[in-house]
């Protein structure tokens, strides 16, 4: 088993658990000796009230002999109901009744009052001697006077319900260590289904370094990429409604004022052969932004896809293919998707055509770095400036001011650098001074 | 082709939308067919189940029934060929479309030249595979081994794949005939053709580099643009 960061919760569950067992370990034992300890002896009210019982016997003794001594260990007797006698330094019953060999051998098992009260559960038995020194009471502690008669209670709240209560600390401790900031996702997250798709947790949980924090930081991530995703869609729904707008307008105009049904069927088709890519680049730009799929690889010629590339825009465009040269080396290959691959560079081409002034040409070259390759095409056009390198891979952006002759809709270099993303590589844009160079980054085979 | 058969070519048309359906109707019926209209999945469905056609163009997300449900319903009795057609024109469905057994897909909107130029594909094919196997051929010192897919020339052969091999050969036995890419992925690459598949592109660029390496130049492989492939004379 693989043992969590230091930054684990498992390290304070555990050290929340370890303080339990020794907090209530350390309560038990330390608790229980001063409870102990606080009920050995007798407390200072219990001895005087024995030693007012032994004064009574004392005065009893002096003013009315063996009779007195009688009528007050009866008295003594029905009060307390404990077994007591009064007897003299030798250990003689001072009363009527001699002491039996039991009740003397009793006498040998007395305490002073200042001493211990002796073993737990038994009934220990006291001597107070009287003013003179010499005779003394002897009595056993009555019940209701013994420091000890509350101890059975003190042990049930210290084995039963110390332990209980403590485990109910512990317990809102680690609650409040771990539902609080589920109590934050849970409110985010309705915040976030209720379309509110700003929400976030903030620092207070992403700061964590712990498994909570980790899980509000995915949170947070998520949130960003929908809301990134959503914004896009947005986005890419007004401009395309936008742009659909330029040529339903032309068609609108051509219905109206078109005479001629050639020129009108004419328009008609390119108009709608327009729509049609606008439509089906949106289509598939979506695609590759949303549901980011995992082409297959296999090797890709560059330069015979370059070849079929060439001829094809040449084609198009009426380019001899001496314009569009290949300077790579015959071997170069790279791991990508055919299809994909031939967009994104079909894409590239096109946008360098269409920005080329008379008469120039479009490179392909590039070399191998460190396992990949490096390709670029370049243009002699115009270039973008420095600040507009990354714009021109938005969806829907013309720089028809600084690139001339853009008649597109500013979704082919989008689509390229997407296609070019899902087979794991980079595509970006630099100034090649004249011209712009489209740089792309390749797995080598 | 249709014209070398007694009775016309029987298609089926399951397509919801009456214009669209009307429009279809007409054309393939100017181009000869025998065409039977139907606007519903699961009539459509029935009508294909119980009589012979040659070809059923279908739409999918009809009213009534998926038409990738339907499809793979009649998949599990009949063998006619089938050619998808859809607004969903996205991978997913394409794959899917597939895998249920559609010999083809084109994604709407579309051109009535592009349907036809797949429907003639998909019957081409079909009455190429209930031809008789024809044995290797020999012309203009390319000599062609069927077993070995490849071709030599001089002696030197040329190294070619088996999909290369496929598409030469089948130009080859079309000498100067336009053929299409439709055709050309129906019947050498035994797949339906998409838009921005640049598969026999590649395969057709192959075969020249590796014909030029043998210093074959009698014939060559040239583009027609927006159809196809030819095979023609050097210098014709």
């Amino acid at each position: 088993m693989n043992l969590p960061g230091r930054h684990s919760l498992l390290w304070r569950l555990a050290g929340a658990l370890a303080l339990f067992c020794l907090l209530l370990v350390s309560l038990h034992v330390d608790v229980g000796r001063v409870l102990i300890d606080a009920t050995s002896y007798l407390p200072e009210s219990t001895r005087q009230t024995l030693k007012d019982y032994a004064r009574e016997a004392e005065t009893a003794w002096r003013e009315e002999g063996a009779a007195g001594v009688d009528a007050f260990v009866q008295r003594l007797q029905e009060r307390e109901q404990v077994w007591a006698v009064v007897v003299d330094q030798h250990k003689d019953s001072l009363s009527s009744q001699t002491l039996t060999a039991e009740q003397a051998q009793r006498l040998d098992f007395v305490r002073r009052l200042e001493f211990p009260v002796g073993r737990p559960g038994g009934t220990p038995t006291f001597y107070i001697p009287f003013s003179d020194g010499n005779a003394r009471l002897v009595m056993e502690l009555p019940q209701r006077l013994n420091p000890r008669k509350y101890n059975e209670l003190w042990e049930l709240l210290l084995q039963r319900v110390l332990p209980a209560v403590l485990a109910v600390i512990v317990a809102v401790l680690l609650y409040r260590l771990l539902i609080a900031p589920l109590a934050i996702l849970r409110r985010q997250a309705a915040a976030l289904s209720a379309g509110d798709l700003s929400a976030r947790l903030g620092p207070q949980v992403t700061q964590r370094k712990d498994e909570l924090g980790e899980l509000a930081r995915t949170f947070d991530h998520m949130a960003e990429r929908l809301q990134g995703t959503v914004a896009f869609q947005r986005q890419l729904l007004r401009d395309l409604s936008h742009e659909l707008r330029t040529p339903l307008a032309r068609l609108r105009v051509a219905g109206e004022s078109e005479q001629d049904i050639e020129a009108l069927r004419q328009r008609l088709a390119r108009e709608v052969e327009e729509m049609e890519k606008l439509v089906g680049d949106a289509l598939e730009l979506v695609w590759l932004d949303t549901e980011r799929p995992s082409l297959p690889l296999e090797e890709v010629d560059i330069v015979r896809l370059w070849d079929v590339l060439r001829e094809n825009a040449g084609f198009e465009t009426g380019w001899p293919i001496e314009r569009m040269p290949c300077e790579l080396p015959a071997d170069c290959r790279v791991l990508g998707n055919l299809n994909g691959l031939a967009q994104a560079l079909e894409n590239i081409l096109r946008n360098a055509i269409r920005h080329s002034p008379e008469g120039a040409v479009v490179r392909l070259a590039g070399q191998l770095d460190g396992g990949q390759w490096l390709l670029w095409i370049e243009d002699q056009g115009a270039g973008v400036a420095e600040s507009e390198l990354e714009t021109i891979f938005r969806p829907f952006t013309r720089l028809s001011a600084a690139r001339p002759g853009g008649d597109g809709f500013g979704l082919g270099l989008a689509i390229a650098r997407s296609m070019i993303a899902t087979q794991g590589g980079h595509l970006w844009a630099e100034n090649a001074r004249p011209g712009l160079r489209l740089k792309l980054r390749l797995q080598s085979v | 082709m249709n014209a070398s058969s007694v009775s016309p070519t029987r298609i089926l048309a399951v397509e919801d939308d009456p214009l669209l359906a009307s429009h279809l109707q007409s054309h393939l019926m100017a181009r000869g067919f025998d065409v039977t209209l139907s606007h519903d999945g699961s009539d459509g469905l029935r009508l294909a189940e119980n009589e012979d056609f040659d070809l059923i163009l279908m739409d999918i997300l009809l009213p009534g029934t998926n038409g990738l449900v339907a499809l793979q319903q009649l998949r599990q009795r009949r063998s006619v060929p089938v050619l998808l057609m859809s607004a969903l024109g996205d991978e997913q469905n394409r794959i899917a479309g597939f895998s249920q057994g559609a010999d083809d897909y084109l994604p709407k909107p579309f051109s009535l030249g592009e349907l036809s130029v797949r429907v003639d594909a998909i019957l081409r094919r079909v009455a190429y595979e209930r031809r008789e196997p024809q044995s290797s051929a020999e012309g203009n010192g390319l000599q062609f081994d069927e077993g070995r897919s490849d071709v030599a020339f001089r002696g030197d052969w040329v190294g070619l794949t088996p999909s290369e091999y496929r598409v030469l050969e089948l130009l080859w036995r079309h000498k100067d005939e336009a053929l299409s890419k439709p055709f050309l992925y129906q019947q050498a690459l035994r797949r339906a053709y998409a838009q921005h598949d640049r598969s026999l592109d590649m395969h057709v660029s192959h075969i020249r580099r590796k014909l030029q390496a043998v210093g074959y130049e009698a014939t060559r492989v040239d583009t027609v643009w927006g159809k196809g492939y030819i095979l023609t004379q050097a210098g014709a």
